[in-house]
């Protein structure tokens, strides 16, 4: 697979073809000799990742361990098994996509009330208008299904190509493009900066 | 009006997420961005989409960031459940599987050894407290205490390293005035109580844990909430 240009203008970290090589390649160790440094770095390479991207989906905080050492466990006990169909980075937010929306059926179950991820967290802004445009984001983005918000995460937070959301969420690719387009209406009518834009009809 | 093919025009705009975040193929990329020139209503959306692209990079980078001590502490806790469900499994003839290294084996095994010895300690203590209580009906997780709440006794969850001894682990109990009633549970994991000489001293369930955190021998030690 030819390494795709990314003209991404933020500076996220972003799935690639040659991150993909490298982590197969720990994969392989793992399932060739149980190698636990190769194991730990993989499990270093994906932590601080999948916790902000569980904490984005409103997982609980004391869930998101175990949504991602559930994950790891199956990576672990499973890595001899990746046949390498999709990259390795969508095999496994994959599985902890299908582990997180079970823990948030399982905390819908408890009597506790919920804990969205810190308002604060997007309160910084560079200016006034700015940071009323992060909080208004904010709270567009916990309207969303969380079908529509991992798809949206996924694109922007992660910056995963169409094709790459699609299998991460075991999906067919024009599901994905509903489900974005869905989200990307529902965030027009919270964020009036977006609703000024696409009122410019040509 | 720009001229616009109608299809061409809801292709592209459903695309739109993918030009903004730069990982549109690169064969979709041409002719997206051709019409994109020719609509201005796909440039207004494809504005919009990168604003969004930019608020939620920003959220993201400002969000809080898991300290690597947490990281660490999360890794050992996975670590311990593999240990304790490979030990489960692995062959008690000491020759170890095809491709395991024989360190690794040979720890696994005095590992089995210290953990049935500590079962069979903290099975006892179980079914005395199981037969003056109702058995937990609860789901256990793997990040969940061992057993339920059977005193009102300070308690702790304790992680032992793969590889410690039962005297070590007797002499870390003693030395904090702790007593194992229950465990190992899915990830190795005990639960162990203060007892009352221990917290008339002052000891609690937090200062106890702190100070056996500290200890190399010990992988993990969290206070559990009453």
């Amino acid at each position: 697979m030819p390494l795709q240009s990314v003209e991404n203008p933020n500076s996220r970290a972003v799935a690639q073809p040659a991150n993909d090589a490298s982590e197969r390649e720990l994969l392989d160790r793992i399932a060739r000799s149980r190698d636990q440094k190769a194991f730990r770095t993989l499990y270093g390479n994906y932590y601080q990742r999948l916790s902000r991207l569980l904490a984005r989906m409103s997982v609980r905080r004391e869930d998101i361990e175990e949504v991602i050492n559930d994950t790891f466990w199956v990576v672990w006990t499973k890595a001899s098994e990746f046949r390498g169909a999709s990259q390795l980075s969508t095999w496994i937010i994959g599985i902890a996509y299908r582990r997180a929306l079970n823990a948030l059926r399982r905390a819908k179950l408890r009597p506790v009330a919920d804990q969205p991820f810190d308002e604060d967290s997007v309160s910084v802004g560079s200016s006034e208008e700015d940071e009323t445009n992060q909080q208004w984001l904010s709270l567009g983005l916990e309207r969303l299904p969380v079908e529509q918000r991992m798809a949206l995460e996924l694109t922007y937070t992660l910056g995963h190509s169409c094709e790459e959301v699609a299998a991460i969420l075991d999906c067919p690719v024009n599901t994905v493009k509903t489900r974005l387009f869905r989200a990307r209406e529902t965030l027009k009518q919270v964020l009036p900066q977006l609703a000024g834009m696409s009122g410019e009809k040509s | 009006m720009s001229p616009r093919i109608p299809d061409t025009h809801a292709e592209a705009w459903a695309l739109l997420p993918w030009l903004a975040n730069g990982r549109l193929a690169a064969e979709d990329r041409e002719w997206v961005e051709a019409h994109v020139q020719v609509c201005a209503e796909c440039r207004a959306e494809l504005a919009a989409q990168r604003l969004i692209d930019s608020h939620v990079a920003r959220a993201d980078a400002t969000s809080p960031q898991p300290a690597a001590s947490d990281e660490q502490r999360s890794f050992n806790k996975l670590w311990a459940r593999i240990e304790a469900a490979e030990s489960a499994s692995a062959p008690i003839t000491g020759t170890g599987s095809a491709g395991s290294p024989a360190p690794r084996t040979s720890r696994t095994v005095r590992w089995l050894a210290a953990a049935v010895v500590v079962q069979a300690i903290g099975l006892g203590a179980l079914g005395l407290a199981f037969s003056n209580g109702e058995r937990g009906k609860d789901y256990v997780t793997v990040t969940s205490p061992v057993g339920g709440t059977r005193s009102n006794a300070p308690a702790v969850t304790l992680v032992f390293s793969p590889g410690t001894s039962i005297s070590t682990i007797n002499t870390l109990l003693m030395h904090q005035g702790l007593s194992i009633v229950a465990g190992p549970g899915l990830s190795g994991n005990f639960r162990a109580e203060l007892s009352p000489d221990a917290v008339a001293s002052g000891a609690t369930a937090e200062t106890v844990a702190a100070v056996m955190s500290k200890d190399p021998n010990v992988s993990l030690a969290e206070p559990i909430a009453r």
